[in-house]
């Protein structure tokens, strides 16, 4: 069943298809029905596989059980990777973008947390309830990608019950909040309605333009946010020494695909939507995905690696370079193309 | 115009350093002088002087986007602001005579977009942010020597945004916005869950804290970052709200050098438009009037400081630069448009370039 379905979402993520001339109304329908909403269910459908992993784990430890748990972790990982950057209705309500990745955390919060609660081994601090109205630093993948990665990840293969069932409750609250996405996108009269038929009534989108620059906003930001905070914080540039212990998911190597995941996730929207009427646009477009997308596959070691090999910390500014160019498409010239006004004073205030 | 900026800029020059006379002129003759960054339509950032009637004075090529301005009549120079994290200011000589300076942040600083003058012109202050420790300082430059950086102050508080001087020449008051931001992580906010943002009273003669005010502790999430000063010397304040939207908690307050803070009430439905989102505050002329706009929800808002009268409202796409005109007050917005509202006479103008998020009336 999950090899189908990987197949199948490999299958419908193939080929997004620029350029094409389609209503506002069209472009606001099909990025909630053709986009948000699958890609908001392969997220919940994967930490629902995520949590199954981890109770296989955690039942019977084992080194294949704790690879068939991390892989769960990467699966469910990526799928909130590819939707991170709706940034709007439930995935900002309750703090959610912040439950299910704290980040950026340049304190190091999230560690201090979980090892404090590894080390307390106190049943108590890990129930369902207690992670859920707990410090959002220990409730999602960053907490979940230290007890599966982490120092002294590798016990759980040979039996760590506490640290295996505070696993096993971080991955079912992003299962419960996952669920509460899809609850939230379904909701006929939620978030769903208000993006594809806005009304002067409600709060979020009054008019269709507001509706299309808030999608074009959030594709900006994307694109925006992963570059400052996925890449941004690691590399070497400026003269400035690389710090890739900056770099969110190290421990997991999963630096570079949780990249490639936001970016195929707006790519996505960008194709599917079919929000890109411009010709000239749409290939220029594509062009600055393609650029980084080939930028990520030349990275082909773990960022400690990765920032030391001439070749590949090249690839890294080139990937730094394209998310510029994709930020200045989207945010300037997709948004002038459609007359809007998103590309400067309310894209990003101050 | 174009042609214009491309003989500038083939001159290698970032400013017009040698006016032509009638424009040379048109700045003199001027009584008022309006100031604002800009995005023009070739894609290139820069800030633009404006006079009374909206004609193009002249223009300034910016390395990267600028944010306010700041004119002082004593040192006869303007200077413009980077955007933070931007590690710029381009300090230029308003009448064009001399050619500007391009001032860089120090090491471990990096400017917030905002600064003032000393009134004698002699020193220039600057929010900047030191983002190591994650506290903000006012960057101090000496005018009368290049514009050296000679110290710098505290903020008392974390992510300082605009500040301004008190009708007093002495107190400066500072938005602290309370978002800690590291270049690292570009305009990233880092500290959502345990912000405090503050309004700060700092005596510029030797930086002390005069007074330190915070709203209601359920509000920590509400940035403050703009603000004016109205004829009574009180302090109106824009927020910009980091918690729930849906909270949607007032955006508009007033804070005096005597200790009093306080958001005032707008319209449930005024308020729901702003978007928990104020870009620009601005005072009228009269110090009897403050407006407010919201680049987010498309809108301007205009109140009598006192509450005698009511609410004006103006719809303005992308509307954030505020400055006060005649009886009431010129909006600008990202899509190049400039509007008189709340009194105004000015008549609509649209421009070939996009105006940032603030306007300087200089008088």
């Amino acid at each position: 069943m999950r090899r189908l379905l990987l197949a199948l979402s490999v299958l419908i993520a193939a080929t997004p298809a620029f350029a094409q001339t389609t209503t506002p109304s069209e472009m606001l329908r099909s990025s909630v029905h053709n986009v948000i909403r699958p890609a908001i269910k392969t997220l919940s459908l994967r930490a629902d596989e995520l949590v199954a992993d981890m109770e296989a784990l955690c039942r019977a430890p084992a080194p294949a059980q704790l690879e068939a748990a991390r892989a769960g972790f990467a699966g469910a990982a990526l799928a909130f990777g590819r939707v991170e950057f709706v940034r709007t209705g439930p995935l900002v309500e309750e703090n959610r973008v912040d439950r299910l990745l704290f980040w950026p955390d340049r304190k190091g919060i999230a560690l201090k947390q979980v090892q404090a609660i590894l080390a307390g081994e106190d049943a108590a601090a890990i129930t369902p309830e207690r992670i859920r109205q707990g410090s959002v630093a220990v409730q999602g993948f960053g907490a979940l990608e230290f007890v599966l990665f982490g120092t002294g990840a590798e016990t759980l293969a040979t039996g760590m019950p506490f640290r295996c069932a505070f696993g096993q409750a971080i991955a079912a609250n992003i299962a419960t909040i996952a669920g509460e996405l899809v609850a939230g996108w379904a909701d006929p009269d939620g978030i769903a309605l208000h993006l594809t038929a806005p009304d002067p009534a409600y709060a979020d989108y009054r008019t269709q333009t507001e509706a299309l620059e808030g999608l074009v906003g959030l594709m900006a930001h994307g694109i925006e946010a992963a570059r400052d905070q996925r890449l941004l914080p690691f590399i070497s540039r400026d003269g400035k020494p690389a710090k890739p212990r900056q770099a969110m998911f190290w421990r997991s190597s999963l630096t570079l695909p949780m990249l490639r995941a936001d970016i195929e996730g707006i790519r996505r929207m960008l194709g599917l939507s079919g929000i890109v009427s411009d010709a000239d646009l749409a290939s220029a477009i594509e062009a600055a995905f393609g650029n980084a997308l080939a930028a990520i596959d030349r990275v082909t070691g773990d960022v400690e690696t990765a920032v030391v090999d001439p070749d590949q910390a090249a690839a890294l500014l080139d990937l730094l370079a394209a998310t510029q160019d994709l930020q200045r498409l989207i945010g300037e010239e997709l948004s002038a193309s459609l007359g809007l006004s998103v590309g400067f004073s309310s894209l990003d205030g101050d | 115009m174009w042609q214009r900026r491309a003989f500038l800029k083939a001159a290698g020059t970032g400013f017009a350093a040698s006016l032509l006379p009638r424009q040379a002129l048109a700045l003199e003759g001027s009584e008022l002088i309006f100031a604002s960054a800009t995005l023009t339509e070739a894609g290139s950032y820069g800030a633009i002087l404006l006079n009374e009637r909206g004609a193009v004075i002249t223009s300034l090529d910016l390395p990267d986007r600028g944010h306010d301005i700041t004119i002082s009549r004593e040192a006869n120079r303007g200077v413009v602001f980077a955007r933070q994290p931007g590690t710029f200011a381009l300090v230029f000589d308003p009448a064009g005579r001399e050619a500007p300076i391009t001032l860089t942040s120090s090491e471990g600083r990096h400017f917030f977009g905002h600064g003032v003058f000393s009134p004698d012109g002699r020193l220039l202050y600057a929010t900047e942010n030191d983002f190591e420790a994650a506290e903000g300082v006012i960057g101090i430059y000496d005018a009368t020597d290049g514009y050296r950086r000679i110290g710098e102050f505290p903020t008392y508080g974390t992510g300082p945004h605009e500040m301004l001087l008190m009708p007093d020449g002495v107190t400066f008051v500072v938005a602290n916005g309370g978002i800690e931001t590291h270049p690292d992580y570009g305009r990233a906010e880092l500290n959502l869950s345990t912000m405090d943002p503050s309004i700060v009273f700092i005596d510029r003669r030797d930086g002390h804290l005069v007074g330190q005010l915070r709203l209601d502790p359920g509000l920590h999430q509400l940035s403050i970052r703009h603000m004016a000063i109205d004829a009574r010397s009180r302090v109106w304040f824009g927020c910009q709200y980091k918690g729930q939207p849906a909270d949607m908690p007032q955006l508009l307050g007033y804070a005096t050098a005597d200790g009093e803070i306080r958001l005032v009430e707008l319209p449930a439905d005024t308020l729901r438009d702003l978007r928990n989102y104020v870009g620009s505050v601005a005072i009228s002329a009269d110090g009897e009037r403050v407006a407010i706009s919201s680049p987010q929800g498309n809108l301007l808002v205009a109140l009598d400081t006192e509450g005698r009268y009511p609410v004006l409202v103006e719809g303005l796409r992308d509307g954030c630069g505020l400055a006060a005109d005649g009886a009431g007050f010129l909006a600008t917005s990202g899509d190049g448009e400039m509007i008189g509202f709340a009194g105004a006479a000015h008549a609509r103008q649209v421009f070939d370039f996009q105006f940032d998020n603030h306007m300087l009336r200089f008088a």
